[in-house]
């Protein structure tokens, strides 16, 4: 317990050092928040409501969006493939612990730390300036909390998941490529998942996605039980695929020694 | 210059022959670049259209904008993808660079055709199609005319990403370090000229219109293709000057990555 609460520290203080990325990811976050809400407002100036979502809606979506973006597609998404790749993992199978363990909470160390310099304080200017729906109450506020670190947490999953493409094929890259352009959309990067048609809506509020920026919306603005729920059931299901993942790649793992 | 000319063909013959080795991940790459284009125009058809319009603008007049900048930022980095802030620094403090300085052809002329990027021929060629497909559903009749207006905003618009592209590696050259702020010249301006300028408050539009002028090479020269009129403070007639505002943004540019090179010290290893 006590080796793994060093690591999340260890990942914290790791993040943090980049000082100047942190600022120009805060101004490209800003600047993309202001065009956004921009459009927003332009888009609710003759109606109250659409899709379910109103102005105060959309904008809390804009800043959740905004705060979350370093989290769910950090920086550092490609470490661990590399590392398969160069061989370099296999000393993370030789440490002492649960290896998946150990990473996700390294992990978590890192995205905890975007979260307090980058989330938190766009979401909080933000709602300073303008009129979001975020949780008026302490007891909502820390599900909010929750339910971004949950978000972080499901991000490491899934991008464990895309690593561990690098076990099975040097081209991890190009197949991920083809794929994310459907996992921009889905996950509601582009605009809310709500304006999607039902058949879709449906479709995509089951999959994986909805955990990283839809379920922190929705406990923002106010359902916060099934979105929550969403969240904790996908992190189960993502902790059992990636362990399941771990235990079939370790037992064909070739390392590429030079 | 003619000999230069053919030095810089072999170069850029070569790096595309390099990356046509793996023929796959080029595909896979270029596949990518132009389904991202058809994912976000796809996504934002979806939401415009459960609002019905924007500014006065239909949905198929607001995808004009979309694919008209998106083919200009294929455009632009297709040559200045290198000069992208990752790039450049790694350029730099690899000590690559310093060789560059010692051939005999011009240092900019190398950065540009030695790696020329053909996966942003999709994002330019998705962005046209996105063109064709917007003006069919606005229902705009093809004149000469509105396509030379069409041409103007692309070639413009990449004209002054390449000028951003530029004046960051320039400043790369001082700082060694990779600063991303640049990206929201780049991606965030391609974002906002996606949108009619009449949205935005007067000083993004002031900036987006005069200090870096994609808005003003995309939204104007759209006005005319779409047979629209501007709204107050940006008739369609300035068109005229998005041609050579282009081009002194560009020339600004030029000037900042010569002041770059200048300043140059290469890093000693």
């Amino acid at each position: 317990m006590r080796a793994y609460l060093a690591l999340l520290r260890a990942g914290f203080r790791r993040q943090t050092s980049y000082r100047l990325a942190l600022a120009a990811g805060l101004a490209t976050n800003a600047f993309f928040g202001v065009v956004r809400t921009a459009v927003f407002y332009a888009l609710y100036r003759e109606r109250d409501q659409v899709a379910g979502l109103d102005v105060a809606d959309a904008l809390t979506y804009v800043w959740v969006l905004e705060g979350l973006f370093a989290v769910v597609w950090a920086p550092w998404f490609w470490e661990l493939a590399e590392a398969i790749r160069s061989g370099e993992f296999v000393a993370e199978l030789l440490r002492p612990g649960d290896p998946y363990l150990r990473l996700l909470v390294f992990d978590l160390g890192r995205t905890l730390s975007v979260l307090a310099t980058r989330t938190v304080p766009t979401l909080t200017v933000a709602s300073l300036l303008l009129p979001l729906r975020l949780p008026g109450t302490l007891g909502g506020l820390a599900l909010l909390g929750a339910s971004l670190v949950l978000a972080a947490v499901v991000s490491f999953q899934l991008r464990f998941l895309f690593g561990s493409a690098a076990f099975w094929t040097p081209d991890y890259r190009s197949l991920f490529m083809l794929v994310f352009p459907v996992l921009w959309l889905a996950s509601g990067f582009v605009v809310p998942v709500d304006f999607f048609p039902a058949p879709l809506r449906a479709l995509v509020d089951w999959s994986p996605l909805i955990p990283l920026l839809m379920a922190p919306v929705r406990v923002a603005t106010g359902a916060a039980g099934v979105a929550l729920a969403t969240q904790v059931a996908w992190v189960a299901t993502l902790l059992l695929a990636g362990r399941l993942v771990l235990a079939l790649a370790s037992r064909r793992l070739v390392i590429h020694g030079g | 210059m003619a000999e230069h000319a053919r030095v810089y063909l072999r170069l850029a013959a070569a790096s595309v022959r390099s990356t046509a080795r793996r023929p796959a991940y080029l595909a896979a790459r270029t596949v990518a670049a132009a389904l991202i284009v058809a994912i976000e125009v796809a996504g934002v058809v979806l939401m415009l259209d459960r609002f019905g319009s924007i500014g006065g603008w239909r949905p198929p007049e607001v995808v004009l904008l979309f694919g008209l900048a998106f083919t200009a930022q294929g455009l632009a980095l297709v040559f200045g993808d290198t000069l992208e802030a990752d790039k450049m620094s790694e350029l730099v403090r690899r000590g690559t660079f310093d060789q560059v300085l010692t051939r005999p052809a011009s240092p900019l002329g190398w950065v540009v055709t030695s790696y020329v990027d053909t996966r942003f021929l999709g994002r330019m060629l998705a962005g046209a199609a996105t063109v064709v497909w917007a003006t069919d559903r606005a229902g705009v009749t093809w004149t000469p005319g509105r396509a030379g207006l069409a041409a103007l905003a692309v070639a413009c618009a990449a004209a002054i990403i390449f000028g951003v592209l530029l004046a960051a590696a320039g400043f790369t050259f001082v700082t060694v370090q990779a600063s991303e702020a640049v990206n929201v010249f780049i991606y965030g301006g391609q974002y906002l000229a996606s949108y009619p300028m009449q949205i935005y408050g007067s000083v993004l539009r002031f900036m987006f219109v005069w200090v870096v002028p994609l808005g003003l090479a995309i939204y104007v020269p759209a006005l005319g293709v779409l047979g629209r009129q501007g709204p107050p403070g940006l008739p369609g007639w300035l068109a005229w000057l998005v041609a050579p505002v282009a081009g002194a943004f560009l020339a600004l540019g030029g000037l900042a990555w010569r002041a770059g090179i200048r300043h140059y010290v290469g890093t000693g290893s």
